[in-house]
């Protein structure tokens, strides 16, 4: 057997697969680490989706269109924040109720534009001189668009802001008690709008890499539950940015297998792997270490001023 | 407490019902309002949009009957889901919990060989059991590994969808189907018996409103009801107070999951007769209930009215569609809407307003003042 | 126009009547001339009460998509036809789309409420929503497409590609370098599974070693599933696409590896004008157009449909080859398929581009001379299934496949299929519902 090309294959696959999902669980990791659950990636990434198609369509760039879905995203995770955080209200709840409505707006907005490819989409590149590599060239360094690197390498930059600066620190006490921060004089509400809108803003992009690189055009309802899948990675990643490529990648591998394994074992089966998967990882994680995996303390708690 | 000139704005310590319903209505309100405009953006006069949308609704038998239908499934999940959210326990497995009724209903309708009268008790039953089972694993997986139930209730939702497709692809697929991915139809001794006229499968809008009943007993007479509010409100006081987790966790789900699966068990037997592709069966049922229980705060009897309060507003948007003519997504954007004035109105619920006595002073401190 | 043109006849068991279906044995012989006059006497009859029913009523017409229009797909093209209708027979039409299987009965209560009479249910499981509601209004005129239940209200439609994709299947079979060619399907559903058949027969016409290998996404709709698929069938070494799911996903997936692929349902040639070869392209407002015509004519009631059932295909111009229309060929593959000789009976040796265009022209002429399902054919396991002579009938054409057909070298059949006489297998496939009786 060709496990080279197999290796290749696979890895090749979980890269492309896993961009959007890196990127938009890189944002909801933030987010939840300041205490505020967003159910809303999927509205998130699907108006990412089209308002960036629209804008590279017209423009006729795509790097334009990535970023004004990065500024949709963000847009759209502020109206989350401002029910969660100002308004103090049930973050399940308005999570999704921005998934419906986003769903909905892009969708109606988007009536008339599916049935045309994109002008120009985010060509893929292939890296000078690593790409020569045997095995690891092809593996890593071709046929990926630069949104791909770029997510890895933000994905290091998230790791190391939340883990060894002082911004890391106060966003994860402003998750674990904000009491306890809000008293050392930290703005609580500040840092969670900013986490949250910082969150929305990776899900436009992840959004706007699906409807400009992985598959460009535009047809109602593109995302197809990547939502959800964002959701449970972050829980998966232990809210943790390089687990976080650890798990996108994972998935992203699983998936393409399910569809590469189809001539050898039933489909239907297949298809649920990935997500099977995903639960026994965490119960043999659960198995050794009960602590260190858990959830930020505040997670899903409005913090009102004056109350535990 | 903060004063505004003349006015003084006062925390409440708990909002009274009629407050609750008092500002809930006027946000519903607002989002009527807010939607007329997106009425008049498309060129449809909103007065006349509210009142079709009123007479085909509200105004009809055929209308009426057409909400209750709708409310069925979510008010089985919507208490099953408000007993979880009491324990905190996030259980987003509903949408799974109840197609995993329909399967173990369909297999004992298909395969049992019981006969009527045994053999829709046997489906209820038999469904029951099936949802309790898929939702007692992730409570398992919570209580002894650690998993958070977000993911497992979510990543269970996907594992039954396949394990449907599976089935009706599979060696369920009927031989009277010719080769189309459904299930034989059921016998008719497994078909609910309808309100004539209608379609609403009335057994299990009477096993639903029973359902919410035996809950709200549950919590507030029972133990194990008493445990549940306990574990839900602070971990700390159940651990002291010799609480069994496991127990709570695990009997929680076990009837959270298995009244959804009950939910599922009408569907099929209600309105398809068979076995079919999931998406079909469960029309984002679990999803919605989420929002159902939670605008019924957790009281399982408001449960039925938060169901209706859906069943209509889906009504509404068939009409919308239908009627109005317009495109599909504007419900879910005019759904999203009315979410976003009732969410938004909670901290509303929360304040009270009313003009300060004379000489009464603001000492300026925040969290004073008896708030 | 003479053929898929649909006449009420009255078939008598066993004798010299036409008789299709049952056991999907079609047998030779003629008409009862004597039953042919009684008959055209019943509906001119009818069509005279008819006409006196239904023709003082203005036709409005609805539609039920089960899927968004946006999906440019399955739903898409039924609205299409639809937007034509109300051009060119100046009918009010309005549409829901979105509709999900248990609900249909609902919607259509609520449009026929609105006043709609003619609704069209555009989904196999619409199939029994859609006959409880015509038992329940019998007034209103009912067409279901691609189901096998009629009512006296209710007719059923469908335009099929399987004839295109066994010419698609020919030009795959030529262009294929690797000997392996990609399928991918949204559901192991009977439709479909015609669909990789006939595909297979048209490459093995060509290319007797090659392989179609086929992936299963269990979605209609879901692009990155779509994807991936692709992808995964790329890494296994296919070099040539085919596809049945909504959306033009393949189509630009094989374009991005310089893959040639074909089109589905709607044009998909603008998605890769250098890689889409080809592909199946419907034209529903052919079917439309002629059935509400017929209802303004007072030709058809809602008393008399219970044996009307379109099965329209090339001939009748419901579906057409190409990835876009009035192209059936990329101009840049031409030359390639010119180069491809391979030997058939009948035309001895000629170029794949010359075959394809034989066959468009006798599965085109109303006599359809030609069927990719006619014997001998051979399935997965090496059973004959259809012996040399005779043609698949119709009822085993559409029950095709009780179990799931995995990455394919063959094809495979329903085990109650059946085979039938070229002639009485032709006139029944392009007329025949297949049930209890047919029409001509």
């Amino acid at each position: 057997m060709d496990w080279q090309g197999w290796l290749v294959g696979i890895v090749g696959r979980a890269l492309a697969f896993g961009t959007p999902l890196l990127w938009a669980t890189l944002g909801e990791v933030y987010a939840e680490r300041s205490g505020v659950v967003n159910l809303g990636v999927e509205g998130m990434m699907i108006l990412g989706a089209f308002s960036a198609f629209a804008v590279a369509q017209t423009a006729g760039h795509p790097g334009v269109g990535v970023l004004v879905g990065a500024v949709v995203g963000g847009a759209a995770a502020l109206l989350h924040a401002v029910m969660t955080v100002t308004l103090r209200a049930n973050q399940y709840v308005s999570g999704l109720a921005l998934t419906l409505f986003g769903l909905g707006l892009a969708g109606l907005v988007g009536r008339g534009w599916e049935g045309t490819p994109l002008r120009q989409a985010l060509p893929p590149v292939t890296i000078p001189g690593l790409s020569e590599i045997p095995l690891l060239g092809p593996m890593l360094f071709q046929g990926q668009t630069v949104l791909t690197y770029v997510g890895l390498f933000l994905a290091v930059v998230l790791w190391l802001l939340l883990w060894k600066t002082r911004w890391g620190v106060v966003v994860r006490s402003v998750g674990e008690s904000p009491a306890t921060a809000d008293a050392l004089g930290i703005n609580v509400f500040r840092v969670r709008y900013l986490a949250v809108v910082f969150g929305g803003t990776l899900a436009g992009i992840a959004g706007a890499y699906l409807s400009v690189a992985y598959r460009p055009a535009w047809t109602e309802g593109m995302t197809a539950g990547m939502g959800w899948i964002v959701i449970a990675l972050a829980i998966f990643a232990g809210w943790d940015p390089l687990r976080t490529v650890g798990g996108a990648l994972f998935f992203g591998a699983l998936y393409h297998l399910s569809f590469r394994l189809q001539g050898l074992v039933a489909p239907e089966l297949l298809k649920l792997m990935p997500y099977a998967s995903a639960i026994l990882v965490l119960a043999l994680v659960g198995l050794r270490s009960v602590r260190r995996r858990g959830a930020p303390s505040a997670l899903g708690l409005p913090y009102t001023r004056g109350e535990r | 407490m903060k004063r505004f000139g003349p006015f003084v704005f006062e925390r409440r310590l708990a909002p009274s019902r009629t407050t609750v319903i008092g500002v809930s209505v006027a946000a519903v309100a607002l989002a009527l309002l807010v939607s007329a405009l997106i009425f008049w953006g498309y060129g449809v006069n909103p007065w006349k949009a509210y009142v079709a949308i009123a007479q085909e609704t509200l105004g009809s038998r055929h209308g009426l009957m057409e909400i209750i239908r709708r409310a069925i499934p979510l008010i089985l999940c919507g208490v099953g889901l408000a007993l979880a959210f009491r324990a905190r326990f996030w259980n987003i497995g509903a949408e799974g919990q109840v197609l995993a009724g329909a399967v173990a209903a369909s297999g004992i309708a298909l395969f049992s060989g019981i006969l009527a009268p045994w053999l829709l008790p046997a489906m209820f039953g038999g469904g029951f059991l099936a949802g309790a089972l898929w939702g007692a694993v992730p409570a398992l997986l919570r209580v002894r590994f650690a998993v958070n139930e977000v993911i497992s209730t979510l990543m269970m939702n996907y594992i039954m969808i396949y394990i449907v497709e599976w089935l009706i692809h599979g060696p369920w697929k009927g031989a009277t189907m010719r080769g189309f991915a459904y299930s034989d139809f059921f016998p008719d001794a497994a078909k609910l018996a309808l309100i004539p006229g209608t379609r609403v499968h009335w057994p299990t809008l009477v096993v639903g409103v029973a359902a919410a009943v035996v809950v709200a007993a549950l919590l507030a007479r029972t133990r194990l009801g008493y445990e549940i509010r306990v574990v839900g409100q602070s971990t700390d006081a159940a651990r002291y107070a010799g609480i069994s987790f496991f127990k709570v966790m695990v009997w929680t789900m076990l009837l959270s999951g298995g009244l959804a699966a009950l939910a599922g068990v009408g569907e099929v037997a209600g309105i398809h007769y068979r076995l079919r592709s999931p998406t079909h069966i469960s029309l984002g049922y679990g999803y919605t209930s989420i929002i159902v229980a939670w605008l019924a705060r957790g009281s399982p009897l408001a449960v039925i009215l938060t169901a209706l309060l859906f069943g209509l507003i889906f009504a509404a948007g068939d009409t919308v569609r239908v009627v109005l003519q317009m495109p599909f997504q504007i419900v879910s954007v005019l759904n999203g809407l009315i979410l976003f004035f009732l969410i938004g109105s909670e901290l509303l619920m929360q304040w009270r307003v009313r003009i300060a006595a004379k000489g009464e002073r603001w000492t300026g401190r925040a969290g004073s003042s008896g708030s | 126009m003479a053929s898929g043109e649909e006449v009420i006849v009255r078939e008598t068991r066993g004798g010299a009547g036409r008789q299709c279906g049952g056991q999907g044995v079609a047998r030779k012989g003629g008409l009862d001339m004597k039953l042919l006059k009684l008959m055209a006497v019943v509906v001119a009859a009818l069509a005279v009460v008819g006409t006196v029913g239904l023709a003082q009523t203005k036709i409005r017409a609805a539609f039920i998509y089960v899927g968004p229009i946006g999906d440019y797909g399955w739903s898409h093209a039924h609205n299409e036809g639809r937007l034509i209708v109300e051009k060119t027979l100046g009918i009010e039409t309005t549409y829901v789309e979105f509709v999900p299987e248990g609900e249909v009965e609902t919607y259509i209560d609520r449009l026929v409420a609105q006043g709609y009479n003619a609704i069209f249910t555009t989904s196999f499981g619409f199939m029994d929503g859609t006959l409880a509601a015509a038992k329940r209004y019998p007034n209103v005129i009912f067409a279901h497409c691609s189901g096998f239940k009629r009512a006296p209200n209710m007719i059923t439609y469908m335009a099929d590609f399987y004839q295109l994709y066994y010419l698609n299947g020919l030009m795959a079979g030529a262009l294929t370098k690797t000997g392996k060619i990609g399928y991918v399907g949204a559901f192991p559903i009977p439709e479909v599974k015609r669909h990789i058949s006939a595909f297979t027969i048209g490459v093995r016409e060509v290319n007797p070693t090659a392989e179609v290998h086929v992936r299963w996404i269990y979605e209609w709709f879901n692009p990155a599933a779509a994807k991936e698929a692709t992808e995964a069938l790329i890494k296994d070494g296919c070099d040539v696409f085919a596809f049945t799911e909504d959306s033009p996903t393949v189509v630009q997936v094989a374009a991005e590896h310089k893959l040639p692929s074909f089109g589905h349902y709607s044009p998909m040639h603008a998605f890769s004008p250098d890689y889409c070869v080809s592909g199946q392209l419907v034209h529903w407002d052919k079917i439309y157009v002629d059935f509400l015509a017929k209802i303004q004519d007072g030709v058809y009631t809602a008393k008399n449909l219970a044996h009307v059932d379109y099965w329209w295909l090339i001939s009748q111009a419901a579906a057409e080859l190409g990835g876009e229309s009035g192209l059936p060929i990329n101009p840049k593959f031409v030359a390639a398929l010119k180069d491809k000789i391979v030997d058939t009976k009948v035309f001895g040796k000629i170029s794949v581009y010359d075959l394809v265009f034989a066959r468009l022209q006798q599965m085109g002429d109303p006599g359809v001379s030609f069927d990719p399902f006619q014997g001998p054919i051979v399935d997965r396991k090496g059973v004959l299934r259809v012996p040399e002579g005779l043609w698949m009938s119709y009822d085993a054409l559409g029950g095709q496949g009780r179990r799931r057909s995995v990455a394919g070298r063959a094809v495979e059949f329903n085990t109650g299929w059946a085979a039938a006489s070229p002639q009485a297998a032709a006139s029944s496939r392009s007329r025949c519902p297949g049930e209890d009786r047919c029409m001509r």
